[in-house]
């Protein structure tokens, strides 16, 4: 094989690489249905879920209780879309366990994706 | 007339029949479009990027074609409340999954990203605000589905 051809591959295989980012992590989980709690974000806050590609939540975002899975309450807003994107694109909730976010609910997947680094939250009534 | 001029022309003309959408816009159609039941929601598909307009792979949603991502098209089905996942295919299969309330109308617009050998079109959820404007301008091709 030529450099050349060579090269072309190398640059083709990259551009591939890039364009196929990891898929969202997803651990099976069950929600027990909840309501009658809310929170109003106050600071916007940057998740990242290790594909490469962070979401991101918007200040003065009003999240309301959906229910629990074992690792904390979901929350679900009506202000913003949140998704996570990996591989695919996936509609989340966010998942707080001691006023910080420590993942997303995947309704439709019926999964948990954890967050790289628990993040705090400015919560306000 | 040379190869070269024949090719080119035909290159042009093949493109231009791919942007080609001819029916009303958004901005003119959504006052008299009729509203979703009551028990269903509604979700609206756009393309706004002509990058890549020879790439318009079919729209399956929950495994049904329901319309295909056309440069500066939109259309929209009305279905019950539920799971959805939107798959577009070119080389790969692209997925977007989300939820649908009765009486909530959502947003996917169609994008194209770099492949290996052919773009690659996928759905993302967008935000109404964002969506309201962008889809103004985009035509209908579509013809509506209820379930």
């Amino acid at each position: 094989m030529s450099k050349r051809s060579l090269w072309i591959v190398t640059a083709g295989i990259a551009l591939f690489m890039v364009a196929c980012a990891p898929p969202v992590t997803q651990l099976p989980t069950q929600l027990t249905p909840g309501t009658g709690k809310s929170f109003r974000l106050a600071s916007p806050v940057e998740a990242d879920i290790s594909t490469g590609r962070s979401t991101t939540l918007r200040a003065n975002t009003r999240w309301e209780l959906v229910g629990t899975v074992s690792m904390g309450d979901v929350y679900r807003t009506r202000d913003q879309v949140v998704t996570l994107r990996g591989d695919g694109i996936h509609e989340g909730y966010i998942v707080v366990r001691e006023r910080a976010l420590v993942g997303f609910y995947l309704p439709v997947e019926r999964a948990f994706c954890p967050v790289a680094q628990t993040q705090p939250l400015s919560i306000e009534p | 007339m040379n190869i070269r001029a024949i090719v080119l022309a035909a290159a042009a003309a093949l493109m231009l029949t791919g942007c080609a959408t001819s029916g009303p816009k958004f901005s003119e159609m959504s006052a008299t479009m009729a509203a979703a039941k009551l028990d269903t929601g509604r979700i609206y598909f756009y393309r706004t990027a002509l990058i890549g307009a020879a790439v318009q792979p079919e729209v399956r949603l929950n495994g049904e074609k329901v319309g295909k991502a056309v440069p500066n098209g939109f259309f929209y089905v009305d279905r019950p409340a539920g799971n959805y996942q939107v798959v577009t295919e070119t080389e790969v299969e692209k997925k977007l999954t989300f939820t649908l309330d009765a009486g909530q109308v959502r947003y996917v617009r169609l994008n194209i990203s770099m492949g290996f050998w052919v773009g690659h079109v996928y759905g993302e959820l967008i935000d109404e605000g964002e969506a309201k404007s962008e889809i103004a301008s985009t035509r209908y091709i579509g013809s509506a589905t209820t379930p």
